[in-house]
């Protein structure tokens, strides 16, 4: 009916999504291939399609990152079975399976229910995996233990199903601290645990809330929406947010879809009242939940914590971690991690947003067998958020967005930030690379980043990066030039080189910039 | 950004390093980003970019007024119509047309061209104000020209050169002005009011007109020594005709042209049972054959008949096939591939034609239509008591002044005789009379002044609506309506037939247009080939090219595909192909597209080299969406 043609500004996945989001994927099986429009639902179940034509990728969501050691083994089971044996961690602490066809769609979803596991939600406009620091759980630094209020916002926030059509998707992390291992900046909403004195001189427990984060294409540093919300209402919080979203998120432009954009456009102040409106219709309270600033008066946190090495933990405990290159391993390594767990640790195997395994619960005594244990699987042990932790994307080896094939960059970065004379500097900087200006490898907020692009030469064009400095969690890195993928070496070469020779104390390559920018 | 040191000890590090690339060069296709320019860069692109303006004579701002109509200001439209092709409810029925051809939608959809011309018509319908004179350019000269003719080229003329401020003085032999608009064509396919309306417009400019004035040589002579200018827009009077053996004289034959001016002017008595027969293909012989039904009532009455002969099929001829079919609702036979060959008379009275069977040639002769050569022993009469002879009109050159000639265009051996319209160059259709109108009005005022002083040029303006035009992708694929006409049994003759689209339909007809005036190009130096753009496109109107071919102006002329990424020089945008979604500025990730509008301006020079000083050239706006 063409008379109606006025009313349909809004973009092509939005009139997919009114047909309806669901799937039968036995039917998609016996048919042997998805239709775009199937293509596009598929989302919603964790299903991408694929760089190469007829595979497709599942993302299985992890909340928080962890994993049962039986869930780890399904996962192994699974990748075997369907994925070419090989898992990758993705730095918002899912798994993704790759080289999936088509007609197996249906039975990897079976098999991931039997240990309750899924990708329901991987992708799609809805709210995707809900992170957490890594340490959440056992972290000097913390506050609380954020786990229980991620796994209850993941649980209650994806089986709303009035949240399932949101502008576009929708992330949210918790951080324990304010210290930001949990990158609560650049999420839609960053939940971080605060701690203070209340008027009857007890400690009192909450969260600070900053929404409108979002890295992407046009970078926006999240703003404090709220100073203090108790705990017990931090996931009708999560949601009167996601309403915010839902309700106000631009469905013509995808590209200007993002909470960050509704923030932007709309002032974090008009955002509250909208917020505090919402949760009012919804019968909760709000008298409780405050905007103002508060002196904070938990333990005091270094800038980044992870960089401590085997960590005790609140229980006595220690973490272990694994280096995992690439953040891609095989279902036989990943098993070996699962049993590590069981043998030494808690019996759960922790994802971390920058591509690495931990096991938690080691008693101290243990550690050093455990390590050796890790060694001899293949994987090291040190390094961790310092420069030989370089996290790049998939890039052009599975992904269909992507400009530059990053695991290369990453091969041949790795020999240089390992050269000896960087030793004293290892953990003082951290490299993303990312293949496209998507940033699913934050490039904008690490030390150093390297974004894929091309440049065109005389006759034709070759990969290239281009190279930003002096990012940190919530402050976001400088342009420092474009460079053809064969400088990025040498390039990155100088720039430590300065970093050694201009360095004071123990800063960290962006303190260095930060500093000589004052 | 230059008051931060924080990075400057890393920025001199990496300079030891002397990294430098070589790259091809950015390529752009205006010669500025934004602002006014008259270079031919700019005029070629503009012209690949908006075809339908390029394809009209008069260069009407075609996507400018369309755009109007689909957000709903009618008048606005129909301002822009007035100040580029004058009559524009007059060419909204009867105008040949030239845009549609060259219309983009004839290559990128399945639908036909925008009916551009019917749109016309619709802002001449839903205007709500009536025509009125458009406002001078310059302060009064005090110079004086003569127009002979009050024509479409002749009328244009006055107009454009009353604005130049000169004063215009029209001589018409009629007592009506308007000319072939008037004399020409059926009132049934062009009302009356319509062309008086328009007409009227022109000469409250100021514009003094003596009418049933039939211009002699002497008293030609007498306007040239009054007068700093004299334009001679006479039109092509002198019908062509073809020798037909023993055809008799007048009365049995008459020329399509004098029947249309009799039918016009209600000087046709009964006709009644006739056999009539017309003989051409082009837009006089269709309007003959409908004019002649209807003053023989031939819808209604049964005794006579009148067809139309062409000498080649109805491919060749120059009505529409809408026309045609109209033709043959209106139970007028067409028979093609038709020549006449001889006349039978029976006491003095024209009773038959025989006509000879034609056949096509492979080859095509002059003006691209096939050549066609005659069947011996094809010959067959027809019954006939007049002949309509419909093959054209040639120019009266005798009428110029003794000794004067045509040299070239409007110029003629005389300094202060000028010639426009079908007089400058045969018979031909109202849009390129008014167009020489326009035309003339120019060279007459650089001459009388003594320099151009209008500037004609293009002007470039960025727009930040997020690649949205108004318009969805879905507007593309629409069904084009029809033009509603008056039922077969309701044609009087004099009512109009076509009836104007209803405002939904113009609303539709308006939507599909893709508004070739915005213009969607890739700057190279912020591309980083993602080649989301390419996905997202709807067509294959975005390539890696490898290398880009330019013609002297730089104007792109063709590429060479790539398809691998190392191969792809740059990305790039083949306006012929795009449809202006916007989807590639939206997809873009780092603002490499940007979305401007190109418009064939005309305004004083003066004000011309004021308006460059604000041009922005390429590189200095960084277009960032959000």
């Amino acid at each position: 009916m063409q008379w109606t043609l006025g009313k349909r500004f809004v973009s092509e996945d939005e009139i997919i999504k009114e047909q309806g989001l669901f799937l039968d994927y036995d039917e998609i099986a016996r048919k042997g291939a998805m239709t775009a429009e199937e293509k596009n639902i598929s989302k919603w179940y964790g299903i991408y399609s694929s760089r190469h034509a007829g595979n497709h990728m599942a993302r299985v969501v992890v909340p928080g990152g962890v994993l049962s050691s039986s869930q780890a083994r399904r996962m192994c089971k699974i990748a075997e079975d369907y994925a070419q044996g090989k898992l990758a961690i993705t730095t918002r602490q899912c798994i993704q399976l790759h080289w999936l066809k088509t007609p197996s769609l249906a039975d990897m979803i079976r098999g991931l229910a039997e240990d309750s596991l899924s990708t329901f939600h991987g992708c799609g406009d809805v709210t995707r995996n809900v992170t957490a620091c890594p340490l959440a759980e056992t972290c000097q630094f913390k506050r609380f233990n954020v786990q229980p209020y991620v796994q209850e916002t993941a649980r209650v926030l994806t089986s709303m199903r009035d949240l399932d059509n949101l502008p576009r998707k929708f992330k949210i992390t918790f951080s324990g601290c304010g210290a930001g291992c949990a990158q609560p900046y650049i999420n839609c909403i960053g939940v971080v645990a605060v701690e203070r004195k209340g008027t009857d001189g007890q400690t009192e427990h909450g969260f600070k809330v900053v929404i409108g984060g979002g890295m992407g294409w046009s970078p926006f540093i999240g703003k404090d929406l709220f100073s203090f919300v108790p705990p017990k209402k931090i996931v009708k919080v999560n949601r009167a947010i996601a309403l915010l979203f839902r309700d106000y998120g631009d469905r013509r432009d995808r590209t200007m879809s993002r909470l960050k954009f509704v923030v932007y456009r709309k002032g974090i102040d008009e955002c509250r009242r909208i917020v505090l409106q919402y949760l009012t219709d919804e019968d909760v309270s709000t008298e409780d939940i405050e905007a103002e600033a508060f002196e904070e008066t938990g333990v005091p946190y270094p800038d980044r914590p992870l960089l401590e090495e085997n960590p005790v933990g609140t229980d006595g405990k220690v973490t272990v971690r694994a280096m995992i290159p690439k953040g891609e391993l095989t279902h036989i390594d990943f098993k070996r991690f699962a049993e590590l767990s069981e043998i030494y640790g808690n019996k759960k195997v922790y994802l971390t947003n920058r591509q690495n395994i931990e096991i938690h619960g080691v008693k101290p005594e243990k550690v050093e067998a455990i390590t050796a244990d890790i060694q001899a699987a293949g994987f090291a042990t040190e390094g961790f958020f310092g420069m030989r932790d370089i996290v790049p994307c998939v890039g052009t080896t599975y992904c269909p967005k992507a400009v530059t094939e990053t695991r290369s960059l990453y091969d041949t970065l790795m020999p240089i930030v390992s050269q000896e004379k960087y030793k004293d500097i290892w953990d003082k900087a951290i490299i993303n690379i990312t293949g496209c200006p998507n940033s699913c490898s934050p490039y904008r907020i690490t030390d150093i980043g390297f974004r894929g692009m091309r440049i065109r030469e005389q006759m034709g064009s070759t990969q290239a990066y281009e190279m930003l400095i002096g990012g940190e969690h919530d402050r976001l890195g400088k342009k420092l030039g474009e460079f053809k993928t064969d400088d990025c070496p040498r390039v990155l070469e100088k720039i430590l080189d300065t970093f050694l020779r201009v360095r004071k104390g123990d800063e960290t390559l962006s303190e260095c910039i930060h500093r000589m920018g004052l | 950004m230059s008051d931060d040191k924080s990075l400057d000890e890393f920025l001199k590090s990496i300079e030891e390093l002397d990294i430098s690339y070589d790259m091809a060069p950015n390529p752009q296709e205006h010669s500025v980003f934004t602002g006014v320019t008259a270079e031919p860069l700019d005029f070629k692109t503009y012209a690949k970019d908006i075809p339908c303006q390029q394809a009209c004579p008069a260069k009407t701002n075609v996507p400018a007024y369309i755009e109007a109509i689909a957000k709903g200001d009618p008048d606005k439209a129909y301002l822009i119509n007035q100040e580029d092709n004058v009559f524009s409810g007059v060419l909204g029925r009867v105008c040949s047309r030239p845009c549609e051809d060259a219309c983009r939608h004839n290559w990128t959809g399945t639908s036909g061209p925008v009916h551009i011309c019917h749109l016309k018509r619709s802002a001449s319908d839903y205007k709500e104000n009536p025509p009125k004179p458009l406002p001078g350019w310059f302060e009064d000269t005090s110079k004086k020209v003569a127009i002979i003719g009050g024509g479409p080229a002749g009328l244009t003329a006055a107009r454009e050169l009353r604005r130049y401020g000169h004063n215009v003085t029209i001589y018409e032999r009629d007592s009506m002005l308007g000319g072939m608009m008037v004399q020409g064509i059926p009132i049934f396919r062009l009302p009356r009011e319509t062309v008086e309306a328009e007409v009227n417009a022109i000469i409250e400019s100021g514009i003094d007109v003596k009418y049933n004035t039939n211009v002699d040589s002497v008293m030609l002579q007498g306007i040239i020594d009054e007068n700093d200018a004299v334009l001679m827009a006479v039109g092509t009077v002198h019908p062509s005709n073809l020798k037909i053996p023993g055809l008799p004289g007048d009365g049995h034959t008459i020329s399509g042209l004098k029947f249309m001016y009799d039918y016009n002017m209600g000087k046709i008595g009964d006709m009644r049972g006739q056999n009539v027969i017309i003989v051409g293909g082009g837009f006089t012989a269709v309007d003959c054959g409908r004019s002649y039904a209807r003053a023989a009532k031939r819808l209604v009455g049964e005794e006579g008949s009148v067809t139309i002969m062409y000498r080649r099929t109805e491919a060749q001829m120059s009505a529409d096939s809408d026309e045609i079919n109209e033709m043959r609702l209106e139970e007028i036979e067409v028979e093609t591939l038709m020549n006449p060959h001889s006349a039978r008379t029976e006491d003095g009275k024209l009773v038959g034609v025989t006509f000879q069977r034609n056949s096509l040639d492979d080859s095509q002769g002059d003006g691209g239509k096939p050549k066609v050569h005659a069947i011996e022993g094809t010959e067959e009469e027809y019954p006939c008591d007049l002949l309509i002879m419909a093959i054209g009109q040639t120019r009266e050159l005798k009428i110029l002044p003794e000794g004067v000639s045509q040299t070239e265009g409007h110029d003629t051996t005389h300094e202060k005789v000028w010639m426009a319209g079908d007089f400058n160059y045969g018979s031909f259709d109202v849009i390129t009379a008014v167009n020489d109108g326009k035309e003339v009005a120019k060279t007459i005022d650089t001459q009388l002044m003594g320099k151009e002083r209008r500037k004609e040029h293009i002007g470039i303006t960025m727009l930040d609506t997020n690649g949205e035009t108004g318009r969805v992708r879905d507007h593309d694929i629409q069904f084009p309506p029809e033009m509603p006409k008056l039922p077969l049994f309701d044609r009087d003759g004099t009512a109009e037939v076509e009836l104007g689209h209803t405002e939904d339909e113009t609303l539709v007809q308006a939507t599909r247009c893709y508004f070739c005036h915005y213009k969607f190009e890739i700057n190279q130096d912020a591309c980083i080939h993602c080649d989301w753009c390419i996905g997202v496109a709807p067509r294959d109107c975005i390539n890696r090219v490898s290398r880009l071919f330019h013609d002297d102006d730089g104007a792109v002329t063709s590429s060479l595909e790539a398809n691998l990424a190392d191969e792809a020089t740059y990305i790039w945008i083949d306006s012929n192909e795009c449809v202006r979604c916007g989807k590639c500025l939206r997809i873009c990730p780092t603002g490499a597209i940007t979305m401007r509008k190109s418009e064939k301006c005309g305004c004083s020079s003066e004000e011309f080299e004021e308006k460059q000083k604000e041009n922005v050239p390429y590189g200095v706006v960084k277009y960032d969406k959000y």
